[in-house]
């Protein structure tokens, strides 16, 4: 499968290593030189240097034997250019195009239905406003992802020192605590990601990823530990556009929020805009600030400045000053594993909820969602299982599932089945898979039709 | 640096190349001549050594290929593979000393064509089949070929491919690595084979046509015949020889272009028409120069004076003529094209035609900003800008080049060589072309090199085909240091 990526920021470096490990074909487009060295330096990937809405650079991408054309660079109109220019020599392109400005949310709908045809736009603020939200409403959740139209989340918790379940087999959680526990899929322990088996014990300090009905989640939940308590306050530092809006979406759901903003005029703008919301000006790293709006009784702090920095020591000082929930934005890369070792648990990227949401149509068969966990060493998909793929019909233990695999979840029409070996997978049912990534291509091979069919 | 993935690296290549043993012992076995026994023991020493080396370092995980490490494989492995290369020449007993079997080895897989031999046709044909063979394994690059065939190099193939491949402006043909690899070989494998079926079809036996196809496609040059070329004396296997020979210094990927059915991509390529233009200029003044002067008549010097010109400047290095005979211009001129090289991308050697178009639009720009001091100019080839980088790094390599060169001929010299043989041999060997002129033309051979001076070419060779960086490289403290 040949993939066009158009920008070598970021986002695009890593959609490119990710697809090059698996042995895609891919090439690169930028016309910054020494973005281009580094992506040739460093992945196995075609390079082309030169504007990525040209269509003379695009077709000597190869544009035309393109499955897909992902547009991902710092401008939108160099990306919506891309798409507009791939539309028209190469229509069968499938075209994911990033697009951040604010005043083209309306156009989304037309943007796929008329002229350059793109496929998913994809908006990381939306994205990642989107997952702010969904982690305050779990507690303790460092990852929360929703598959099956919502009805299935998938969870990753810490197991804390007093949980009651610290030092218990997995095959003996029943016994102990007379609830059927979730499937839980992975565990990551110093570093290491394994997938655990009934003998395994969970420990304090464990991360660990399972995935459980929406209507079961609070006792699922409570199992850990954790339980849920409604959020009536939050405060949000940093009023840009993922700033302002959060504040909207938490005054739709009636949350009292305060936002703190620097830029005096951004107060204002902010201010005309929000009709509940407190906005306050001034800078979120003073702690005389924070302790005089009540910091310690905040149910969530969320910090979202464009500074990283700023938003790391903010959020380490909230923590410091009895905030109970924080969430940090955390953009570059090489911060991300550290983040949990001093002590934040729970942090959000743009530019990850961009690359999740990008492979979620890279991938082959039919695969409803992917979403890439644990610093992409792990993926979750969801899929229909075809009629004619392999693993259809006979019991799962029976079906080669790629070692560093597990299916996690069955959907059958309304219900859910939580596998166990003697399951039946069959034909449209919609599976969930987890998956380390070096079982990605095998897990890809067996959800695909089988080629003899045709 | 991870020393003990880098040696099982290592290790894989040399069993690879054990096996690669088996082609020249079906050629022993089919004569029937003394090449069985050495050819069988070198295969057990070779496979027995790399996979001793397999087992002692055992691979640890590894995702990626530093930088480093890909030059580190590449340089080292060539000493490696150029090593037990050599033992089916030792063991043969055609040579005296282990170091004349490592010179011929090295000479082989660097494509130089340089060789001790004084009596080629004295050796049984296996070793000659051999002799070629690895001619024709390291003109595209051994370890791009494995890089194609072994996946466990997939991952660092890349870092690798550009250690062994260096070019001044690297092209990929295809998004990944391997696919890459894979391709550039199918190509040398297709030319090479239709070069075999043009010399069948001029009445050449199957083992001499793809001895020379082995040796021409790599613009190595050793021929199975002590006169070389010279021997078959016809005007049809010159003419199909020169050909494949201006083919092998092509850049490969325009080949690849072509095949593709693109059949302007050699003239769209401003390197190409340079390299094909020089070649036409150089044989007009060479033919000028001979005729009247040796031959006779203009047809049969331009027969010699094409093919010894386009054999010097592609580095293959056959012979159809003495041209040690011919007028000082002629010899100079040859001497000079072993500088000028082929094109970047194919598998002659030499500085490369690229680099030296380079050069010479960096002086003309250079006497430009003279002319018109607030000038702005960027060097371009085919129409596009060239990096500085590029530039520099092109530069760079030009001056150590000629500073490796005039180092190692005063080397050679030292050692009580006379001055034409000094500059000539190591002009010869660090271009990849082989024969020189002096005491090593075209009749000659390298025998009669002191023993330090043929590790000096040794050298030589090894940097001209890595293309300098990657083996100089390996003598700067600061890449060893932690």
């Amino acid at each position: 499968m040949k993939v066009i990526i158009v920008g070598a920021g970021e986002v695009g470096f890593h959609i490119a290593s990710h697809l090059a490990r698996e042995n895609k074909n891919v090439v690169v487009i930028d016309k910054d030189p020494a973005a281009i060295r580094r992506v040739s330096d460093n992945i196995d990937v075609q390079v082309v240097i030169g504007s990525g809405s040209s269509p003379v650079i695009l077709k000597e991408a190869g544009i035309k034997e393109a499955e897909i054309l992902v547009a991902v660079t710092d401008s939108d109109d160099t990306n919506l250019g891309a798409c507009m220019v791939s539309d028209l020599i190469s229509p069968a392109t499938k075209k994911l195009c990033r697009i951040r400005y604010a005043d083209y949310d309306e156009y989304h709908e037309a943007f796929r239905e008329h002229a350059p045809h793109i496929d998913t736009i994809i908006n990381p603020e939306i994205e990642v406003v989107k997952k702010i939200f969904r982690l305050m409403s779990v507690p303790g959740a460092v990852e929360v992802g929703d598959f099956a139209d919502g009805r299935l989340v998938f969870i990753g918790i810490y197991i804390d020192e007093s949980a009651k379940l610290s030092g218990v087999r997995l095959s003996d959680i029943y016994a102990k605590t007379g609830k059927q526990s979730p499937l839980i899929a992975a565990v990551v322990r110093d570093e290491e990601l394994i997938i655990p088996r009934g003998k395994h014990r969970l420990k304090a300090g464990d991360l660990i990823y399972f995935i459980s009905e929406k209507e079961k989640l609070i006792e699922s939940l409570s199992l850990f530990d954790k339980n849920v308590e409604p959020i009536g306050r939050v405060m949000i530092v940093g009023g840009g556009s993922i700033g302002f809006r959060l504040a909207s979406l938490l005054e739709e759901n009636s949350i009292s929020t305060k936002i703190i903003e620097k830029n005096p005029d951004r107060c204002a703008e902010l201010a005309e805009k929000l009709n509940k919301a407190v906005v306050l000006h001034g800078d979120g790293s003073d702690q005389e600030l924070l302790r005089e709006e009540n910091i310690q009784d905040m149910d969530v702090v969320v910090t979202l400045t464009n500074d990283e920095e700023t938003n790391i020591l903010t959020s380490l000082l909230a923590k410091r000053m009895g905030a109970s929930k924080i969430i940090t934005k955390v953009s570059k890369f090489s911060y991300i594993p550290l983040i949990s070792m001093i002590g934040l648990e729970q942090v959000v990227s743009p530019r990850l909820s961009a690359i999740n949401t990008i492979l979620q149509h890279i991938r082959v068969g039919k695969v409803l969602a992917a979403k890439s966990i644990i610093d992409e060493q792990a993926e979750v998909m969801e899929a229909v299982a075809l009629e004619t793929s392999d693993i259809v019909g006979k019991p799962i233990r029976e079906i080669s599932i790629p070692k560093g695999a597990l299916v996690t979840g069955i959907m059958r029409q309304d219900t859910i089945i939580i596998p166990t070996g003697e399951s039946v997978i069959e034909p449209n049912d919609r599976i969930i898979i987890f998956a380390k990534k070096q079982a990605i291509p095998e897990v890809e091979k067996i959800l695909a039709v089988k080629l003899e069919f045709f | 640096m991870r020393w003990s993935f880098i040696l099982n690296i290592i290790g894989m290549l040399i069993i690879f190349l054990g096996i690669c043993m088996i082609f020249p012992l079906f050629f022993g076995l089919y004569f029937k001549d003394q090449s069985i026994i050495p050819l069988a023991q070198s295969m057990g020493i070779t496979i027995g050594s790399g996979l001793s080396l397999v087992l002692c370092f055992r691979r640890t995980k590894v995702e990626h290929i530093s930088h480093r490490e890909g030059i580190a494989i590449v340089a080292i492995g060539w000493t490696a593979i150029g090593f037990f290369g050599a033992f089916p020449f030792y063991l043969g007993a055609e040579f005296n000393t282990f170091v004349d079997a490592f010179f011929e080895s090295v000479s082989g897989f660097t494509t130089t064509g340089s060789s001790i031999l004084t009596n080629i046709e004295a050796v049984s044909k296996g070793l000659l089949f051999w002799r070629s063979f690895i001619q024709w394994l390291g003109g595209m690059g051994i370890i791009v070929l494995s890089v194609a065939i072994l996946p466990f190099l997939g991952v660092g193939g890349m870092q690798l491919y550009k250690a062994e491949v260096p070019s001044p402006v690297p092209d990929k043909l295809k998004p990944r690595i391997r696919d890459t690899a894979t391709v550039l070989w199918k190509v040398y494998a297709l030319i090479s084979l239709a070069q075999v079926l043009l010399l069948m079809i001029g009445g050449m036996n199957l083992y001499d046509a793809l001895c020379h196809a082995f040796t021409t496609m790599p613009t190595g040059g050793f021929s199975t015949r002590n006169a070389s070329i010279a021997h078959f004396d016809s005007v049809y296997f010159d003419t199909v020889i020169i050909i494949f020979m201006l083919m092998a210094g092509i850049n490969f990927s325009l080949h690849y272009q072509f095949l593709r059915g693109k059949p302007l991509a050699f003239w769209r390529d401003s390197e190409c028409r340079f390299f094909l233009g020089s070649v036409l200029i150089l044989i007009f003044i060479v033919t000028l120069n001979i005729y009247g002067t040796v031959y006779e008549t203009m047809g049969q010097a331009f027969r010699y004076g094409a093919f010894q010109v386009v054999s010097i400047v592609t580095t293959t290095g056959y012979a159809t003529a003495d041209y040690e005979l011919w007028p000082a211009m002629s010899q100079l001129i040859l001497l000079l094209c072993m500088f000028l090289g082929a094109s970047a991308g194919s598998t002659g050697g030499g500085m490369k035609c690229l680099r030296v178009m380079l050069a010479l639009k960096f002086c003309y720009k250079e006497l430009f900003s003279l002319i018109h001091p607030r000038a702005v100019r960027h060097i371009k080839i085919g129409g596009v800008s060239v990096h500085e980088d590029v530039v520099r790094s092109v530069l760079g390599f030009m001056g150590l080049y000629v500073g490796l060169f005039a180092f190692s001929s005063v080397l050679i010299a030292s050692m009580g060589v006379d001055l034409v043989t000094s500059v000539a041999s190591v002009a010869a060997t660090i271009g990849n072309i082989g024969p020189g002129l002096g005491m090593v033309g075209p009749t000659d051979n390298f025998a009669h090199i002191p023993y330090l001076g043929k590790w000096v070419l040794i050298w030589c060779m090894l940097l001209g085909r890595l293309e300098i960086y990657t083996v100089i490289i390996l003598f700067v403290p600061e890449f060893w240091r932690k």
